[in-house]
């Protein structure tokens, strides 16, 4: 059952008239349970993308066209106190930063408890017992003492724990997690990656993981869709997609990433020329300046399914062929 | 020849850890580091958020202020030299930061930029044009930019441009402090390439400070693995990566997640419970002991030496590497 439906979504930033585009009709979904990468580089428009879906676009930031259905209801349709209940009961985010994304001034076992206080899932004394509850369940030691302490009083990985601890205690139906161990070091993410998971599976919170990591896509994702230059240009499940890409773009940066199983002190395989600004995109294909395929046909924009078979689609007019 | 040695290095910091700025701590951020790099060499100093990586290599460049211990550059201590001497291990000694937009002046040009160290070493002017548009050239910026300002270029660009300016003397030693941690992907392995090209063209020495260790996998001859400002493993990176010995070293490379999803779930992962210890309390004994799989009552009594497991190989654990058993 599809949960998450984005299609035709474009956001555009500054006044009218003088508009620059950053999110470019871009479409994808998510089925109930299911967890979903969005993968990128920076200015790829991927936590766009998933901000617009809580309503959370910053000033200045608008979407000019796109449908975003939650559980078949249009978001863009519901009133603004409808929103606020669908946020934080059905639909929860956790962000990058874990330390700037919570009160500073009030305790985590409060920060924790208070989704199931205002949609009144339980009251005062019941969520915070509840909360002290979760915080267990995400690994803090001493939950009940914890709970009582500042954000400031925790360290990076347990504040992101306890950020994981709020988004879940409402058991919400989609998740969205934008580059949820970006800030954290490789032992905590893999604490963190586990637990998302887990807590995940438990409850069937669906998933939409925002990222640039590919080694966390693939630790963690069903399906990943690739985004560059503001547009979807990649989608499939995740491992047909790491073993034989299709779009080159997606090719081109798995081959790029550095691994452990290479021969050391060789020089890597990288991508030549640098991710276009949203200002400097090129006419057609945003990728075809600095694709080794692209030819005159690519000066057009290709569209998702110019290239694909069953599930998988590729904005490619000349997509890679078999395994890489 | 040795390059740089440190020897024994201590950076402590006092800090007030009152909520009203009462009582008095110490951090220990490095606590007894002995690091050695040879000409032309890349050693790696890795380790996760407050390990004392960064601070030691603020130490060496004088950023940091030394408790205790030495470094000597070339044979010399750094902390006897005069102010000439000083001046001259300046050149020899450069910095590449992580963060190449707050490493520039936004308002200058890239050329202004480049060309600063040499106006500071009293270059002759008339030479620097010509040597700012060689420095460009070899980083591989296209010299006709060298007007644009910071703000015009990409992230890749900028930390070229850092690389183009630390370059500008002609050092023997470069600290890169996780100069790729802050660019894209598809960026990073250009800046890697364009590390390794230069020090085979120029002899250049490097201390890599990261904690990617997929990055520094393909960068380093010799890792050495930083935790809670000591030194807990160090050796032939083919010897770390390939034999890693200490339980945290183990852990670490465990953690890098692989980009093989055909892998996801099959792979057995050392899963590390709980957090770094705070640097103002850390554990008796052995730093690790909190979080170790293998740790054992005695671990929490003393802090265990760093043991030769085989050459050029040290560890400093007294589970994996007792004392007295060394390969001597």
């Amino acid at each position: 059952m599809t949960l998450l439906s984005v299609s035709d979504l474009t956001i555009e930033a500054g006044p009218p008239g003088d508009r620059l585009r950053l999110v470019d009709g871009v479409s994808l979904s998510v089925k109930a349970g299911e967890t979903v990468a969005l993968v990128g580089e920076s200015g790829s428009g991927k936590s766009l993308t998933a901000l617009s879906i809580l309503g959370l676009l910053g000033e200045g930031l608008t979407p000019t066209a796109g449908r975003i259905l939650f559980d078949g209801r249009d978001l863009a349709t519901l009133a603004p106190e409808e929103l606020r209940r669908l946020r934080g009961a059905d639909l929860a985010m956790i962000f990058q930063e874990p330390v700037s994304s919570l009160n500073p001034l009030v305790t985590v076992g409060d920060q924790v408890a208070e989704s199931l206080i205002v949609h009144g899932r339980a009251s005062g004394a019941e969520a915070r017992e509840r909360a002290v509850e979760m915080l267990k369940r995400v690994g803090i030691p001493e939950p009940a003492r914890r709970a009582r302490q500042l954000p400031t009083e925790l360290s990076g990985g347990m504040c992101q724990r306890v950020m994981i601890a709020a988004a879940l205690i409402s058991r919400p139906r989609l998740l969205i997690a934008d580059e949820p161990t970006t800030a954290l070091d490789v032992t905590i993410q893999a604490q963190i990656l586990d637990l998302l998971a887990e807590l995940g599976a438990e409850a069937g919170t669906a998933i939409l993981l925002i990222t640039h990591d590919m080694g966390v896509v693939a630790e963690t994702a069903d399906r990943v869709c690739v985004m560059y230059g503001g547009r979807v240009v990649e989608e499939a499940a995740a491992v047909p997609l790491f073993a034989a890409p299709r779009h080159p773009y997606t090719g081109m940066l798995l081959r790029t990433i550095p691994r452990l199983d290479q021969p050391p002190k060789r020089a890597l395989y990288s991508i030549a020329g640098n991710v276009p600004s949203p200002r400097d995109w090129p006419e057609g294909c945003r990728f075809r300046t600095r694709c080794t395929r692209a030819d005159a046909a690519c000066t057009a924009l290709p569209p998702l399914d110019a290239a694909g078979e069953g599930d998988r689609r590729a904005a490619c007019f000349h997509p890679l062929e078999g395994p890489q | 020849m040795t390059l740089l040695s440190i020897e024994d290095l201590k950076v402590h910091f006092p800090v007030r850890t009152g909520r009203f700025g009462g009582a008095k701590g110490l951090v220990k951020a490095v606590d007894g580091v002995s690091l050695s790099l040879a000409e032309r060499e890349t050693l790696a100093v890795v380790g996760e958020s407050g390990c004392g990586k960064s601070t030691t290599g603020n130490a060496v460049l004088g950023l940091a202020p030394v408790t205790a211990g030495r470094i000597l550059f070339e044979g010399r201590d750094m902390a006897r030299f005069d102010e000439a001497e000083r001046k001259a291990a300046w050149r020899e000694m450069q910095v590449v930061f992580q963060d190449p937009v707050s490493a520039l002046n936004p308002r200058q040009s890239i050329a202004r930029s480049i060309a600063e160290p040499l106006v500071i070493h009293g270059h002759p002017s008339a030479e620097i044009p010509g040597r700012v548009d060689e420095l460009m050239e070899l980083v591989g910026l296209n010299p006709d930019q060298r007007n644009r300002r910071p703000g015009a270029l990409s992230g890749g660009q900028r930390q070229r441009v850092v690389i183009a300016r630390a370059l500008a003397l002609s050092p023997k030693l470069v600290i890169c402090d996780e100069p790729v941690s802050a660019l894209d992907v598809s960026i990073q392995s250009q800046i890697l390439n364009l590390l390794m090209r230069l020090q085979e063209e120029l002899g250049l020495a490097y201390l890599f400070i990261a904690h990617d260790l997929s990055v520094v996998r393909h960068i380093a001859d010799r890792v050495a693995v930083m935790y809670l400002g000591i030194v807990v493993e160090e050796g032939p990176a083919s010897k770390v990566f390939g034999d890693p010995q200490h339980p945290y070293t183990e852990a670490l490379l465990s953690a890098i997640p692989v980009p093989d999803p055909a892998l996801k779930g099959r792979r057995q992962r050392i899963r590390l419970e709980g957090d770094l210890p705070s640097p103002l309390d850390p554990p008796p004994g052995c730093p690790f002991v909190t979080r170790c799989p293998i740790a054992e009552p005695a671990c929490r009594e003393a802090r265990p030496a760093l043991v030769d497991v085989d050459e050029g190989h040290r560890v400093r654990c007294r589970v994996r590497a007792p004392e007295g058993a060394a390969n001597s």
